[in-house]
C-alpha cells in the first residue's frame, strides 16, 4: 500500500462518510441526522471522483445531497411533531447490541478477507461522459428503455394516488 | 505552476469580492437612474466606497445569535450556503487559458454543486426558529428544486448541440454561430429559470419583505448576513458568467472583431448579463407563490421539452443542421 495522495484522499473521504453515517446515528433531532446524511453522500460523491467517474459523482450530489436531503427536511420541518428522538438507554440492551454487532463486523471482514477477488483492474479512464452515453444508449438500450418505463409508471400511479387524496 | 494552484484561488476570491462590492454599488446606481434618483453618491467620489463602507458596517455590528436558536446549526448554515457559491466558480472558463478546473462534467459539476447551497438556506430557516425564516426558507427550497428542473432541461439543446459536457467544449463549439440563436428558447427558459434561481426580483418571493419581513435571513446580523448576502452575490457573478459560456459564445469575438482580447469580450457580454438582471429587478414586479409554481411547472418545463424535441428534429435537417 502506497502512501499517496489519492490513498490520502480515499481515506479523508471515507472517514468523512463513516462519520457522518455514525453522526447520523448519534444525533437526536431529525433536521440534524438528515444533514448529518447529506453530508455522507456529499463524501459518497468524493470517492466516485477518486474512481474517475465524474459523471456519477455530479449526479450523486444532484440527486442526493441536493433534491433528497431538501425532499426530507421539507417532509421533516413540515410535520413538526416529535422533533427529537430520545431512545432509552438500558444498558443490557446496549451490550447485546454491541456484541450483535462485533459479531458481525467479525463476519464482514472475514468474508473481505477470504473473498479471492478475480479480474484485472479496470481502465477508469475510459469512463468519460461520451463513453457512457454510448454504452447506455448501445449495449444496455432494452434495461435503460425499461427503466424510464417503470418510472413513467411510478410517476402516473403517484399523480393517481395524489389526486385521489384530494377527491376524497 | 506550483505556485500558479495555490496563488489562483486566492486571488479568483479578491476578483469575486471586488466584484460583488461593485456589483452592489452598480445596481444602486443602475436602479437609481432608471427611477430617476441619484443613487449613492456620499461616499467617496461617485459613491465608490459606499459597499466598503456598508461592509465595514456590517463586520462592527453585534453578533447576535437568538436565545431559542439552534446555535451550532446557525452559524453553520452561512456556511454551507457560501461554499458551494465559491466552488462552482472553480470550472469557468473565463478564456480558453484561462480556468481552474477544465473537467469532463463541469457543466452538471455547477448544477449540482449550486443546489447544496438550498441546504444552507434551509438549514439557517430552520436554526434560526422564527416562523418568518422558515416561510421563507420553504419558499426558498420549493421554488430552487422546482426551477432547477427547467433550468437543466434547458440546458440539453445546448449540450446536444455541443456534444460535449465541458464548459470549455461549449464555447469552442460556438465559434461560427452563438447558441443564443439557434437555441433562442432554451435561452429564453434558461434566463427566467436562473432568475429564480438567484430568488432575484421577479422571483425573490424567499425575502419579500412586504411580506415576511426579510425571509431566511430574518434573525441573522453582522458578518453572518453578510455571508448569505455574498453567497447570493457571487452566485450573480458565477450565474451570469455561465450564461455568457453557454449562450453567448464566452470569449468568442463578434462579427470576428479580434482586435479586442478574449477575456475583454467575456467581461463585455458578462455585464451585459449583470445590466440585464439589473435592469429586470428595477422594471417587473414580484410575481405571487402560486403564479410561481404555475410558471415554473406548466410553462417552463412544457417549453424546455419542446425546445429538446425540437433540437433533435431540426439537427436531421440539411443546410441548417449543423448549427444545432
Amino acid at each position: 500500500m502506497q502512501w499517496n495522495g489519492e490513498f490520502l484522499a480515499f481515506f479523508l473521504l471515507s472517514v468523512m462518510a463513516i462519520g457522518g453515517a455514525v453522526f447520523m446515528i448519534h444525533f437526536t433531532r431529525v433536521v440534524h441526522m438528515v444533514l448529518a446524511l447529506a453530508f455522507t453522500f456529499l463524501s459518497i460523491a468524493g470517492i466516485y471522483v477518486l474512481l474517475h467517474a465524474e459523471f456519477v459523482a455530479a449526479v450523486q450530489v444532484l440527486i442526493y445531497t441536493g433534491a433528497v436531503s431538501i425532499l426530507m427536511l421539507f417532509g421533516i420541518m413540515l410535520t413538526k411533531h416529535r422533533t427529537s428522538d430520545h431512545s432509552d438507554s438500558r444498558s443490557r440492551h446496549q451490550l447485546l447490541s454491541f456484541v450483535g454487532v462485533a459479531a458481525f463486523f467479525g463476519v464482514i471482514m472475514w468474508v473481505i478477507y477470504h473473498t479471492p477477488f478475480s479480474g484485472g483492474k479496470a481502465e477508469t479512464a475510459k469512463y468519460t461522459v461520451a463513453n457512457l452515453g454510448e454504452w447506455v444508449f448501445k449495449q444496455y438500450v432494452i434495461p435503460f428503455e425499461l427503466t424510464s418505463v417503470l418510472l413513467l409508471a411510478a410517476l402516473v400511479g403517484a399523480v393517481i394516488l395524489a389526486k385521489k387524496e384530494r377527491d376524497a | 505552476m506550483q505556485a500558479w494552484m495555490w496563488l489562483g484561488p486566492v486571488i479568483m476570491l479578491f476578483v469575486v469580492l471586488g466584484f460583488v462590492t461593485l456589483a452592489i454599488l452598480f445596481e444602486r446606481k443602475v436602479i437609481g437612474w432608471m427611477q430617476s434618483r441619484i443613487g449613492p453618491n456620499r461616499v467617496g467620489p461617485w459613491g465608490l466606497f459606499q459597499t466598503v463602507a456598508d461592509v465595514l458596517k456590517l463586520l462592527l455590528k453585534e453578533d447576535i445569535v437568538p436565545q431559542k436558536a439552534d446555535e451550532t446549526l446557525f452559524k453553520l448554515a452561512p456556511v454551507i450556503a457560501f461554499v458551494p457559491a465559491f466552488a462552482v466558480v472553480a470550472v469557468l472558463p473565463f478564456t480558453d487559458s484561462l480556468v481552474f478546473a477544465d473537467i469532463g462534467v463541469g457543466l452538471l459539476y455547477f448544477i449540482a454543486i449550486s443546489s447544496i447551497t438550498t441546504i444552507g438556506i434551509l438549514a439557517g430557516g430552520w436554526a434560526s426558529n422564527n416562523k418568518y425564516a422558515l416561510i421563507g426558507a420553504m419558499r426558498s427550497a420549493a421554488q430552487m428544486i422546482s426551477y432547477e428542473i427547467p433550468l437543466v432541461m434547458a440546458l440539453v439543446g445546448v449540450i446536444m448541440a455541443a456534444g460535449t459536457l465541458n464548459l470549455s467544449g461549449i464555447v469552442e463549439a460556438q465559434k461560427e454561430m452563438w447558441f443564443i440563436v439557434p437555441q433562442f428558447i432554451g435561452f429564453v427558459v434558461f434566463f427566467i429559470a436562473s432568475l429564480a434561481e438567484l430568488n432575484r426580483t421577479p422571483f425573490d418571493l424567499p425575502e419579500a419583505e412586504s411580506e415576511l419581513v426579510a425571509g431566511y435571513h430574518v434573525e441573522y446580523s453582522g458578518f453572518r448576513f453578510a455571508f448569505f448576502m455574498l453567497a447570493e452575490y457571487v452566485y450573480v457573478f458565477a450565474m451570469s458568467a455561465l450564461t455568457t459560456v453557454l449562450f453567448l459564445g464566452g470569449w468568442n469575438p463578434l462579427f470576428g472583431f479580434t482586435f479586442l482580447p478574449p477575456l475583454i469580450w467575456f467581461l463585455l457580454k458578462f455585464s451585459l448579463i449583470v445590466f440585464t438582471l439589473i435592469w429586470i429587478r428595477a422594471t417587473l414586479p414580484r410575481i405571487r407563490v402560486d403564479q410561481l409554481m404555475q410558471l415554473g411547472w406548466k410553462v417552463l418545463l412544457p417549453l424546455a421539452l419542446f425546445n429538446i424535441f425540437l433540437s433533435a428534429l431540426l439537427k436531421e435537417i440539411p443546410g441548417i443542421g449543423s448549427y444545432y
